[in-house]
């Protein structure tokens, strides 16, 4: 597979008007930091709870009716069908909103979109999984996805950092990734506190300490565009090449189908060619458009 | 002096600050190209100011550009521009030590759209426009026709209080004094002031439905500085960002209010308009009533405190009581 | 050849025919501005004055402001509803050929993979009857990307200017089925020879030029190039009338607006010139305005034509014509360095 292959553009398309949003209905909130919620929800309409797939990697555009739309990743596996989950840090006016309503709220979904992770490139590979913050929301999705076949992928590196130990999200898998064997999970932290046993230090940095091996190993990077940008270098040194770096980008999407035209980097839609990139596709660009 | 020789004493003067590194910048303006077009010319180069120019289309406020560049600017200023700058150095928004004030006397600006009604041509469709003294001579298909300057230009033009820059480095050019009938830029005001409230209303309404938000009203204005409009702001969100006709008039409102103190007349908001918006209707009566009830004109005193921006002691006790 | 003509003084005839079937939109100063707007029935007096319109007649596909539905809440949670289809079937007369070929470019975005039922609904709902031009604005460079003031790409049926007639030429079937009114005859040969006179007439008159030979690979070269963008981005205000009154801009917005218990989500149309269009929370990759600027050039002359093959720019002219500091797109392109 060639990594043009990587971000193919999904054949599959929901009928009808796409910027009708479904029911969905908040089940659980999960208080994962001070700024940060997940949210467990199911649609509505029973037929598509059973119906609905999308993959790792791909988000959606949610909506407090009044208030209006967002583009999440999908948090949750696509592995685990009993419900699906995102994770939303609170910084503007929609994610506000979604923080104020509680269990049995409804909001608006619609989706999947985005073209996913490319499992079939990854099988097979060791895969090191690098996150900063919330930018662990859509590799979660990826990595219990992976846990769940786990027999179809070889070693797991897992480096996450947050600013500090309260901005570590989903400290609940964090624990399970930490007891698995199979996993070498590396947290840290900007700066630590009294609790605070672990690492410090910055994300790109960690990496270069911990140093993974490129060989025949696939990096998947996440996390705010400062670290991203500072990630791949460290990566390069450490002899990953372009089509072994992966990242999902984030941008201001409002249709999430490619027409209204802001999340454009040069001639590639985040949202629709995107949110998952290798390096290669993007490295023209990412310098001065991101 | 004739146009051609201060605009030559203007590339001199330009030139020369550029090449003694008296300044960074010279924000002038050059031929635009369109007919009766010019077009702002900003450049660090001295090759440049040799396409400077003077003329009657010299329509811009440039003195809007002058927050976003660093460095000592050299600035063309009409009289209503340097205003602008006044104001923007009172504001705080640019040291006087940071420009170069190259004067223009201005007898007031060819307002095309009026020309293109008394035509009933499009402005391209013309083959000359000049001024001589009080008049203004068309030439279409070989043909001149003489136009009085109440006719054809623009209303801040007629209503303009300072032709002749009062704080400058350079003056280029004899001073003009300001016309003895500003009563003629106030012709679209009185109109409106006479209809009812409800046919204002009604006026209104029509001229804001075809607004299509382009801000460019904002965009153009020097007083409009603001690095973050209260249009953008989500949080609380004050106007939605959907152009229906009464949030632009909150729009348009609230720019007046914001402006307020800081307008001096010179009529870009409305010019800068695609859609024909006759907004210097609303500033002009916000400029009215700044200078009724504060006796405050925005950029004629240097020495003047921002009006909008400090208060007397005596002030307090009415402000909140 | 089987064209036929119209004597001009009996025009009135055609839209009075097509309005039994259609809503007929003609150019009009009606709102303040020269818009499309609905024929009042009476008389086609636009054709004494009219050049082009401000706004564009994307604005009758891609409106301004749109509701794309309405929702409210009742004791069973959220209900959405759509607006009602509208039935009567849409008629533009007098759309130039630089705007029509505006929308086949925009077809592209809105066809490609979602379809937008919007857009497409009244697509499909509506018959595009051009006029040629014959009178070009000084801005006007339609010849140079391939469009002519006569081109019939996009219409379905085309008036050309021949004296005292105008020819009329069916493009597609649904321009045949505008033909059945009575007083048209038939265009003799010497009728088809002054259509032609008039078109190459009417080119000539088209007199900014650029060249767009590589101008997809220039761009590409130059696009880090920061001191060309700044150079040409200097005097640029950000406003939007460069896009919002483009025929081939698109971009849009997706608010929602709450009156008492029912809400509408509308989308409207926006401008990649603004800061706040790709303002995220904690970033933004335009605030600079060189990157807007090189991103709007850049969007019409390489990514368009990467993604779709065409230049999304029809030469109409407005944005020239419109921009309130004579910004102007041919002395951009012309300006692009060569990367070499």
């Amino acid at each position: 597979m060639t990594v043009t292959d990587i971000s193919r553009r999904k054949k599959f398309f929901a009928q009808g008007n796409a910027y009708v949003p479904h029911i969905v209905v908040i089940e659980k909130i999960i208080e994962e930091t001070p700024d940060t919620r997940t949210f467990h929800f199911s649609f509505k309409d029973e037929k598509l709870r059973k119906d609905f797939i999308f993959e790792s990697g791909q988000f959606a555009e949610y909506s407090v009716f009044g208030v209006g739309e967002a583009p999440f990743t999908i948090s949750s596996s696509p592995t685990r069908r009993s419900h699906l989950e995102c994770t939303i840090k609170r910084v503007g006016r929609v994610t506000n909103a979604l923080h104020r309503l509680g269990v049995g709220a409804e909001i608006g979904f619609r989706g999947p979109y985005g073209n996913g992770f490319p499992l079939d490139y990854l099988q097979g590979k060791n895969l090191v999984f690098i996150a900063g913050g919330i930018g662990m929301a859509p590799l979660r999705s990826l990595i219990w996805s992976v846990i769940d076949n786990r027999d179809s992928y070889q070693k797991i590196d897992i480096i996450y950092g947050a600013r500090s130990p309260a901005d570590l999200c989903f400290r609940y898998d964090l624990d399970l990734w930490g007891r698995d064997k199979t996993i070498n999970l590396v947290t840290t932290v900007d700066k630590g506190d009294e609790g605070w046993s672990g690492r410090e230090g910055f994300v790109p940095q960690v990496v270069e300490q911990v140093a993974p091996s490129a060989s025949d190993a696939v990096a998947i990077v996440g996390g705010p565009p400062v670290m991203i940008r500072l990630t791949f270098p460290v990566l390069k040194n450490l002899g990953f090449a372009p089509e072994q770096m992966l990242t999902t980008l984030e941008k201001r999407i409002k249709c999430g189908i490619g027409k209204c035209g802001r999340c454009n980097i040069g001639n590639i839609y985040v949202c629709r060619d995107g949110p998952v990139f290798s390096y290669a596709q993007i490295k023209q660009f990412i310098s001065s458009e991101y | 002096m004739i146009n051609s020789a201060r605009q030559q004493r203007l590339i001199d003067e330009a030139k020369a600050l550029l090449k003694q590194g008296k300044v960074r910048w010279i924000i002038g303006f050059e031929a635009g190209s369109l007919k009766f077009t010019t077009t702002p010319l900003i450049t660090a180069d001295a090759g440049d100011t040799s396409r400077l120019v003077i003329n009657s289309f010299i329509v811009n406020n440039l003195s809007n550009f002058l927050p976003e560049l660093e460095g000592r600017i050299g600035i063309v200023a009409k009289g209503c521009d340097s205003r602008s700058i006044v104001s923007l150095i009172q504001d705080s928004k640019v040291r006087r030590e940071d420009v170069v004030i190259l004067a223009v006397p201005c007898s007031g600006l060819i307002d095309l759209a009026k020309v293109e009604q008394l035509i009933g041509k499009d402005r391209d469709e013309i083959d000359a426009i000049s001024r001589k003294d009080d008049k203004v001579i068309v030439t279409l298909a070989g043909a001149k026709r003489e136009f009085s300057i109440s006719e054809a230009l623009y209303d801040n033009c007629l209503a303009c209080e300072l032709p002749t820059p009062q704080e400058y480095d350079i003056l280029l050019g004899e001073p003009i004094l300001p016309s003895n009938e500003p009563a003629a830029g106030q012709k679209k005001l009185d109109e409106l002031k006479k209809m009812s409230p409800e046919a204002r209303w009604q006026f209104w309404k029509k001229e804001l439905e075809r607004c299509i938000r382009c801000y460019a009203c904002r965009n153009a204005c020097p007083a409009c500085y603001c690095q973050r409009c209260f249009v953008e702001e989500t949080e609380p969100q004050w106007l939605l960002p959907i152009p229906h006709w009464q949030d632009n008039l909150m729009f348009q409102i609230t720019m007046d209010i914001h402006v307020a103190g800081r307008c001096t007349d010179c009529g870009e908001c409305q010019r800068a308009c695609p859609v024909n918006i006759p907004l210097r209707s609303l500033t002009k009566e916000m400029y009215d009533i700044v200078a009724d009830l504060f006796h405050f004109k925005a950029g004629m005193d240097k020495e003047a405190l921002p009006l909008m921006t400090h208060y007397e002691q005596e002030e307090a006790e009415d402000l909140i009581g | 050849m089987a064209d036929k003509k119209i004597n001009k003084r009996d025009i009135a005839k055609l839209p009075n025919e097509w309005c039994r079937e259609f809503s007929v939109l003609v150019p009009s100063r009606e709102s303040g501005t020269v818009a499309m707007t609905r024929w009042d029935g009476k008389d086609i007096g636009f054709l004494d004055w009219y050049r082009n319109t401000v706004v564009p007649p994307r604005d009758s596909f891609l409106p301004l402001i749109e509701e794309m539905f309405s929702f409210y809440k009742d004791k069973d949670g959220y209900n959405i509803e759509l607006p009602p289809p509208k039935e009567q079937k849409q008629l533009i007369f007098g759309i130039r050929p630089c705007d029509a070929r505006a929308l086949a470019i925009l077809d592209m975005t809105f066809n490609d993979g979602y379809q937008d039922p919007y857009y497409l609904g009244r697509r499909q709902n509506t018959v595009l009857v051009g006029i040629g031009c014959t009178k070009a604005y000084d801005s006007c460079f339609c010849t140079s990307l391939g469009n002519s003031p006569t081109d019939t790409t996009g219409v379905d049926l085309m008036l050309t200017d021949i004296g005292e007639d105008f020819l009329v030429e069916a493009i597609t079937d649904a321009g045949k089925e505008l033909l059945t009114t009575s007083s048209l005859s038939k265009a003799t040969e010497a009728d088809q020879a002054r259509a032609k006179v008039s078109e190459e007439t009417a080119r000539q008159k088209v007199t900014r030029n650029i060249d767009i030979r590589d101008i997809a690979q220039k761009l590409r070269a130059s696009f880090e190039d920061q001191d060309f963008w700044q150079k040409v981005a200097a005097k640029c205000i950000s406003c939007g009338i460069c896009t919002l009154l483009c025929p081939t801009c698109y971009c849009f917005d997706i608010n929602d607006e709450m009156s008492k218990a029912q809400g509408v989500r509308c989308r409207s149309l926006d401008s990649c010139s603004f800061p706040i269009y790709t303002r995220m929370p904690m970033e933004n990759p335009r605030t600079e305005k060189w990157r807007r600027v090189r991103n709007k050039v850049c969007h019409k002359y390489e990514f368009y034509p990467m993604l779709f093959d065409a230049i999304a720019c029809t030469g109409c002219g407005r944005c020239i014509r419109l921009c309130p500091v004579n910004w102007d797109i041919i002395q951009i392109i012309e300006s692009v360095p060569t990367g070499a």
